[in-house]
């Protein structure tokens, strides 16, 4: 192991990727059970699985590009590319579950007009709930979510691999700091939000700094670990 | 006639006592007649290990869960292990670095605790949870996913050693079913038994009911990578936990249970 100005390079690629994620989270129109059953705004499952799955599309699309080139800029653009596309295909086949067999309108309750399409809300929505389906600036915003998701986690990936030279162990690697930093960010949101128009929104800061102090032990950590060589 | 049920409530106290020597004393155990013996059947001790890890897990989870943290109980067992993995990695790699290859399991459990320390403080500091026990249930799961992480990747690799632990289960593959099976057996228990009547007795038992069934499913892996005859002897000793603890269980509910009346798909002696 030699410490150089590579590593403190290193652990700031994963410190920003852990961010990102801790950030991204936000952005995702996570509904929870409710919204499982038409009962809020958003797709109906957790957190942790929404940020799991795009997270690890992302790191699969970040490591193909890597077996071609180790240039940073690709790997970055295909992890947030996965990504969107998945979290994309998750709301989509979602939102034709709540269209066609539901049948709810899809309103927010958090907002009175759409900030994207600039239709109202509150006609829409069922008494009783807090809104249904994914509206369109839940999607717009679930994917920029789903981007800033895979971003960090081709930028948590990136530098791993080069450290120990292994994809697999990284993507495993990676996969637990994006645990981590997603299980933090669910709780500062406590579960559900709608996107970057809830209220819930302004409390990022919050879920900034848990994941900047997490994130940097786990880059401590995640520098250290280089490939042993011989018989120990 | 309903025959008495063997219950217990253990204090969170001795059962943090119970995982921790129970799970390393497990695993040095494989890992020493193993190397000494020159062979890999004792392979099964490390994944039967994992029960006091994953008791001392259930506990734990149910204890910060049943504050309600908003985000579901699923999300507290990826917490875990995915700290877990992090740990894991870090013991085995950093103490072959040092030099002390035989002390991987404790260093990956002393991190381990600590970072779960660290992540409950900034739970109740930062994002304001205010739950008194966070940071003592973050400290018990993040040992218990590491120990889980642990022993379950012995009984594939059959070796503490930090390069057969990657070549085995790493570059395999494998440790995204340990990554799962584990959060399974650790968040389940809590997840199918919460409520306002839930026990402790039923919540653990159905948490080594899961052990049992994730001791199948390792053993299963281990046939690619220790051979058959190891590889059985881990998939029976598994079968042999998931049946006992799910007849227990199955008892455990009926004592619960204000009545208990078949379908008729069962026969009336199956209940």
């Amino acid at each position: 192991m030699n410490f150089d100005i590579n590593t403190i390079v290193y652990m700031l690629e994963i410190i920003v990727g852990g961010l990102l994620v801790g950030i991204g989270v936000h952005f995702v129109p996570v509904g929870g059970a409710p919204a499982a059953m038409a009962q809020a705004t958003g797709i109906g499952t957790g957190t942790v699985q929404l940020a799991a799955g795009s997270g690890l599309t992302g790191l699969l699309s970040a490591g193909l590009m890597m077996s071609v080139t180790h240039n940073l800029w690709p790997i970055l653009a295909t992890g947030a590319v996965g990504a969107m596309i998945m979290m994309d295909a998750t709301m989509l086949t979602g939102t034709w579950i709540y269209a066609y067999a539901v049948g709810a309108p899809f309103a927010s309750a958090k907002v009175t007009y759409d900030p994207v399409t600039g239709w109202s809300q509150p006609p829409y929505v069922a008494p009783g709930t807090v809104g249904q389906g994914i509206p369109t600036v839940c999607f717009v915003s679930g994917t920029i979510g789903a981007a800033m998701g895979g971003l960090g986690g081709a930028m948590i990936y990136y530098p791993l691999v080069l450290i120990n030279h292994n994809p697999a162990q990284s993507a495993i690697f990676a996969i637990g700091i994006f645990m981590v930093d997603a299980v933090l960010a669910s709780w500062n949101i406590q579960g559900t939000i709608e996107g970057f128009h809830d209220p819930k929104f302004k409390k990022w800061p919050g879920a900034f700094k848990a994941c900047l102090i997490s994130t940097v032990i786990l880059a401590v950590v995640a520098v250290l670990i280089t490939p042993i060589t011989g018989g120990a | 006639m309903p025959q008495p049920v063997k219950g217990f409530k253990v204090d969170p106290k001795q059962l943090r006592i119970y995982g921790v020597v129970g799970s390393v004393v497990g695993i040095y155990l494989a890992s020493i007649l193993n190397s000494t013996l020159h062979t890999d059947m004792f392979s099964f001790l490390a994944a039967l290990a994992t029960i006091p890890a994953v008791v001392w897990g259930a506990n734990a989870v149910r204890r910060v869960c049943a504050y309600g943290i908003g985000t579901g109980v699923p999300s507290i067992g990826m917490l875990a292990l995915g700290m877990g993995v992090v740990a894991a990695l870090f013991g085995l790699n950093i103490s072959e670095q040092l030099g002390v290859g035989f002390l991987g399991v404790i260093i990956a459990l002393i991190y381990s605790v600590i970072f779960g320390y660290v992540i409950g403080t900034i739970a109740n500091k930062v994002i304001k949870f205010n739950i008194p026990i966070m940071e003592e249930g973050n400290f018990d799961l993040s040992g218990a996913g590491t120990m889980a992480i642990l022993g379950w990747s012995f009984a594939i690799s059959g070796s503490l050693s930090y390069n057969s632990i990657v070549t085995d289960v790493f570059n395999t593959g494998f440790l995204a079913i340990i990554f799962i099976l584990g959060g399974l057996a650790i968040l389940h228990p809590f997840n199918a038994n919460l409520g306002p009547d839930e026990k402790q007795d039923r919540t653990l038992v159905n948490g080594i009911m899961v052990c049992g069934l994730a001791i199948v499913a390792v053993g299963l892996c281990s046939v690619l990578t220790l051979g058959l005859a190891p590889a059985m002897v881990t998939i029976v000793v598994g079968f042999a936990v998931w049946y006992y603890s799910y007849v227990w269980f199955f008892r455990l509910a009926k004592r619960d249970a204000s009545a208990v009346v078949g379908t008729g798909l069962l026969p009336p002696s199956a209940l």
